[in-house]
């Protein structure tokens, strides 16, 4: 019934996952390659006067500008006066579009491969940014930025430029805003303190807290969806780094980048599952936890659970929610960098914004965005919303207050468009009464931080994409029920997930991870 | 069929035959009745549940999971749904304008192809409706789609989006068809001695004596319009154009993203939707056009014009 | 009727009929068979500067995914086995409401009924999946009841024997409202002449039910059987996925192919693999559907679908 839906479900829900990789043939293209070459070819004379501004009265013009997620309710008062100020210094307006949350890798995805006339939009190394540039997506900006987007040309540090750069060419623009989102626990801090156990330090006392909340609270220690919160715990205190965005292969330490292995063909990892098998016996979390839909953390809300898996700042945002809704409880936060005491911050192409191919003015775009990042009228506007309304100034000037006094929440929700990618640390402002463990956190990653070498190595799949396809799906199978112990026999069942891998073709695959991966190691210079 | 009736008959026509039918009639009650009421129960617990969850406390769902009733009421979910009533209405608004549009204009040309397939003396029937079911089978997928729809027909951010892609699908007019099947050859064919023209017999005669068949098809397709947010998905960029599934859909859309690993890159700010919020986005979504059935059940008479043309 | 002649002496005749399913016409062309190019998709290999035709033909290689893990033998069984099920039963639930609620008398309770039976259509597989969830877990509503009652809890996610069930009352029970209007219309086209004239000659509510309704509903049925066969390799999706979710010991008795290639590609989606699962699921839904239907129009004409 309702053939077409049907029709529909499963495609959508197949490009929901990851990107189409798609185009729309010929026609887009060149024309796509015509503006790139009258935008490089044509800097020298017409459109060199135009960056240099003032003698000559900007042409005026209407760009088309795509950020992902929703939405604000105020974004049209917000856009207004935006484009009041972009008209008077810029002659140009910009109509700011949303993908929406729903669905958008499929909408994001189309929207470059229709190619739509679109002249900026949101990119970021999740959101295949690398993949898509590798194809031709976007435009090449090396030329265009020390002209068009002189002052953030000059903030960037080199290393960030270079983390976006594919190929030899530029192809967005990163925002510089150093965050750190490593994976940790939050937990029932006053349960650990009722009980009398020590603080987390390792796995053993995360094992003696599970253990007394199971038998003296007799609550399920991990409740609800399971298999993220123990695969973080698995690979952080391994120290195991995944290499290429599968779950399978990856470098046995940080210390080790070259030491690229098959995981579940590993010791550690038998033991582990070996230890992961007694966890689960002895009732750390339910044996349905695969089908569970209910996040962890619901059920630490409810009294039913204790631990759950969250990075610093949905941390914070949890605590935050915690002590709104008055919920009797300390709730209190592990990082997992106190295992191997590093961090790496997250890569700056994780938030960028991007020139796509389509665009009819790539360099008033990059001249809009030189001035969203860069003055700080134009940067809390769009990043914070209305002053007076959305916010007001703090106690100094690099505070603020959310929401401006007077203004209910309810009525006003904060401004959360998703403003990542124009963000630069010194516009930055900081908000008053939040989470003090973030600080405390960042003060502790800093001494501590190491550069990630894992994150922008770039896999192309496409030669092993058969194995790759094959090899997921015995890990879905097969690895997913063992590394939560829901197997009768371990021995067995490992046996059966290797043959299973080795049958999928894993070895071709860890070969190609390997080359591509010292190929960048050799290049960065990394031993 | 009449000649086996016949038989069946003579067979049974014997004395006290009345009393046997009575006693049947009273089993079929009997089994009917228990039978449907079961069914109906099947059916309705879980709406049950669900609307019931909608009004619960939502750390109560979490820890107890589905009661039958709440034990503390909370209109907190309902709260959350209609904090921007205004939207909520405009895309109440929109649903219902392009669920009419959609339907009447939907079912308008649905019965005319169903007519046409159903006529026997139409010699490229088969052939049309292999053309048709056809459609069924394969697709180009969704990106030639997506492309002829915005950049050959030009319909992003404009509502024929919505209307045209589920105006007409193989099922309803295959469906059709086989309604219009049912309809004696003679009514058409003494019509054309009399000289009425094809159109006029489809809407003189096949019309009125479809309604069952036009009941149907004009729920389906109603319902069809009703439920689809994925052509708003795709194609309305406007937010004063979203009807309303679109709408709920999006709030509860957030949850998926966070559920991913991609949820671990963004800002804590993104507050995922509850439990309670599901359940009562589904409540609002279905509640008006739960109402609609019952409306198109009227249609649902027994073909008594087909004798009163027949006669 | 021979040559050129012929033809257009045809379409004269039946312009008018021509011009009144010429909309439907345009329509599916515009809609479906333009954007079918797309099946190219399943042999390129494909890269964002060539587009559609322009990217490098590989012929069959997006298909070895399918074939390389040798599970496809029994997803494919099992997404024919789950669909017959569906159709089937689901057809025949669907037709005994339907002549239940046409013969009762009970007028209130009809409607009541019938709409109460359409609430199933309107939940979403996210809300059915969360249900499904509530009823089956460790601490679920059976599992209680079992407890209650002294017996051993059972843990439903750990084996397969249950699912199958599961899985197809829920697609039975889901349906069943919408399907029941189809044959509820259908008993409605059928003239009270023929009720009349067996009531006439005696003949019992059951007698009636057999020997008019049953068989005047058989082309409605056979007509809806053969729809669905050609979607016999499309598995719903929606069902499946938030039923089971990722849970792999499940698998065996409950994966089929949509959902096996969803998790294939979460890694790395590939347009052109996606593209070449759905056209293998595609062709053989066609070649069956040409094959029964020819049977069907070799047997009785009026029955087939084309």
């Amino acid at each position: 019934m309702g053939k077409i839906k049907k029709r529909w479900t499963l495609l959508v829900s197949l490009s929901m996952l990851a990107s189409l990789l798609s185009g729309c043939g010929g026609s887009n293209n060149n024309a796509a390659e015509k503006n790139n070459s009258d935008a490089s070819g044509g800097n020298a004379s017409p459109s060199a006067s135009e960056a240099t501004a003032s003698k000559e009265p900007l042409k005026k013009v209407k760009l088309t500008w795509y950020l992902v997620g929703d939405t604000h309710k105020d974004m049209d008062k917000v856009m207004a006066e935006w484009n009041k100020m972009l008209e008077k210094d810029l002659n140009t307006t910009v109509d700011l579009k949303f993908t929406t949350w729903n669905d958008w890798q499929t909408k994001y995805n189309l929207l470059l491969t229709s190619g739509e006339k679109i002249d900026m939009i949101f990119a970021s190394s999740w959101a295949d940014f690398y993949k898509l540039s590798k194809q031709g997506a976007f435009l090449d900006l090396t030329k265009l930025l020390p002209e068009y987007a002189p002052v953030t040309w000059g903030n960037v540090p080199k290393d960030d430029w270079g983390s976006v750069t594919v190929g030899g060419g530029i192809y967005a623009v990163p925002n510089t805003n150093p965050e750190y989102t490593p994976s940790g626990y939050v937990y029932r801090e006053d349960w650990r303190k009722e009980l009398g156990l020590p603080e987390f330090t390792d796995l053993n006392s995360i094992e003696a807290y599970m253990d007394a909340v199971k038998t003296k609270k007799h609550v399920t220690p991990i409740n609800g969806l399971v298999y993220d919160n123990v695969n973080v715990l698995f690979k952080s205190w391994n120290d195991f780094q995944m290499i290429g965005g599968n779950e399978l292969i990856a470098a046995t330490s940080y210390d080790t980048p070259r030491d690229i292995q098959i995981v579940p063909f590993t010791d550690k990892y038998e033991a582990w599952v070996k230890k992961m098998k007694e966890w689960a016996d002895k009732g750390y979390w339910n044996k349905n936890s695969l089908s569970s839909k209910q996040e962890a953390g619901d059920f630490i809300k409810t009294g039913q659970g204790a631990i759950y898996w969250r990075n610093p700042s949905s941390a914070g945002g949890f605590i935050n929610e915690v002590k709104a809704k008055k919920l009797n409880m300390e709730i209190g936060y592990f990082p997992f960098t106190r295992f191997h005491n590093y961090v790496m911050p997250t890569l700056p192409s994780s938030n960028a914004m991007a020139v796509p191919k389509s665009s009819e003015n790539p360099e008033r775009s990059l001249m809009v965005l030189d001035k969203l990042r860069n003055d700080p009228v134009y940067f809390d506007l769009m990043t914070y919303g209305i002053e007076g309304k959305h916010w007001a100034k703090g106690k100094d000037a690099k505070t603020i207050v959310i929401p401006a006094p007077g203004v209910d929440l309810n009525e006003t929700p904060r401004f959360d468009i998703a403003s990542w990618g124009w963000r630069y640390e010194p516009n930055m402002l900081k908000e008053e009464g939040g989470w003090d463990g973030l600080d405390k956190l960042k003060e502790e990653f800093k001494p501590i931080s190491k550069p990630d070498i894992f994150g922008p190595i770039y896999m192309d799949y496409d030669p092993v994409k058969t194995e790759l396809a094959a090899v997921n799906q015995v890990f879905e199978q097969y690895g997913k029920p063992l590394m939560l112990g829901l197997i009768p026999d371990v021995d067995a069942s490992l046996k059966t997930y290797r043959d299973k891998l080795k049958k999928a073709g894993i070895e071709k695959l860890l070969t190609y991870v390997k080359e591509q991966s010292n190929q960048y190691f050799d290049e960065k210079g990394i031993k | 069929m009449s000649t086996q009736v016949k038989q069946l008959a003579k067979a049974d026509a014997f004395k006290g035959n009345r009393i046997k039918q009575d006693k049947e009639t009273i089993a079929f009650n009997i089994i009917g009745y228990t039978l449907l009421t079961l069914v109906s129960l099947i059916c309705l617990i879980p709406f049950w549940l669900i609307v019931a969850g909608s009004f619960t406390d939502e750390l109560e769902i979490i820890s107890k999971g589905f009661q039958l009733f709440p034990d503390t009421v909370s209109f907190e979910a309902y709260k959350s749904v209609f904090s921007t009533p205004e939207q909520i209405y405009r895309a109440y608004s929109v649903t219902i304008g392009v669920t009419i549009a959609g339907s009447l204009l939907g079912i308008f040309l649905t019965s005319m192809a169903g007519y046409v397939l159903s006529r026997k003396d139409f010699a490229m029937r088969n052939g049309i409706s292999f053309f048709i079911y056809f459609t069924t089978l394969f697709s180009g997928g969704l990106i030639p789609w997506y492309i002829l729809m915005t950049k050959n027909l030009g319909l992003k951010d404009s509502y024929w989006a919505l209307i045209l892609p589920p105006l007409l699908s193989a099922w309803n007019i295959i469906l059709m068809r086989s309604f219009m099947k049912s309809i004696p050859e003679s009514i058409v064919e003494s019509a054309k001695i009399d000289g009425a023209g094809d159109f006029k017999i489809y809407q003189r005669l096949i019309l009125p004596l479809s309604t069952p068949g036009l009941a149907t098809i004009g729920l389906f397709l109603a319902l069809g319009y009703w439920n689809d947010w994925f052509n708003a998905n795709m194609f309305i960029t406007t937010d004063s154009k979203y009807p309303l599934q679109f709408l709920l859909y999006k709030i509860l859309s957030s949850a998926a993203v966070l559920q991913t690993n991609n949820g671990a890159y963004l800002a804590a700010n993104v507050v995922p939707p509850t439990e309670t919020l599901k359940m009562a986005v589904a409540v609002v979504a279905t509640g008006p056009i739960i109402l609609l059935y019952p409306f198109v059940q009227r249609y649902f008479v027994k073909g008594l014009t087909v004798g009163a043309v027949k006669g | 009727m021979s040559g050129k002649s012929g033809i257009i002496r045809e379409l004269r005749q039946s312009k008018t009929l021509l011009l009144m399913i010429a909309p439907t016409i345009v329509f599916f062309i515009v809609f479906s068979y333009i954007p079918m190019i797309g099946v190219y998709y399943a042999f390129t290999k494909f890269d964002f500067d060539g587009g559609l035709f322009g990217s490098q033909f590989v012929g069959m290689e997006n298909f070895k995914f399918l074939f390389n893990t040798g599970v496809l033998w029994n997803l494919t069984k099992n997404t024919v086995l789950y669909n017959l099920a569906f159709i089937f039963l689901g057809n025949i639930m669907q037709i005994i409401c339907a002549v239940f609620l046409a013969q009762l008398s009970g007028k209130l309770f009809k409607k009541t009924a019938q709409s109460l039976m359409f609430l199933p259509y309107f939940l979403s597989w996210v809300l059915v999946g969360a249900f499904v969830y509530n009823l089956f877990s460790d601490l679920g509503v059976v599992n209680s009841v079992l407890k209650q009652l002294g017996l051993h809890s059972y843990d439903f996610y750990l084996h397969t024997a249950p699912w199958k069930f599961i899985i197809v009352f829920f697609s039975v029970w889901k349906g069943l409202g919408y399907g029941t209007v189809i044959y509820l219309a259908a008993i409605m086209a059928i003239s009270d002449e023929y009720y009349e004239a067996a009531k006439i000659d005696g003949a019992t509510i059951f007698q009636q039910i057999r020997n008019i309704t049953l068989p005047l509903l058989k082309p409605t049925f056979i007509l809806l059987i053969l729809f669905s066969l050609g979607g016999i390799m499309k598995g719903q999706f929606d069902l499946f996925y938030q039923i089971i979710g990722s849970n792999g010991m499940l698998y065996d008795a409950t994966d089929i192919i949509d959902t096996f290639v969803f998790r294939s590609l979460t890694v790395n989606f590939d347009i052109g693999m996606g593209t070449a699962a759905g056209l293998y699921q595609s062709f053989f839904g066609f070649a069956l559907i040409m094959i029964v239907n020819f049977i069907i129009r070799k047997t009785n004409k009026d029955y087939s679908l084309f």
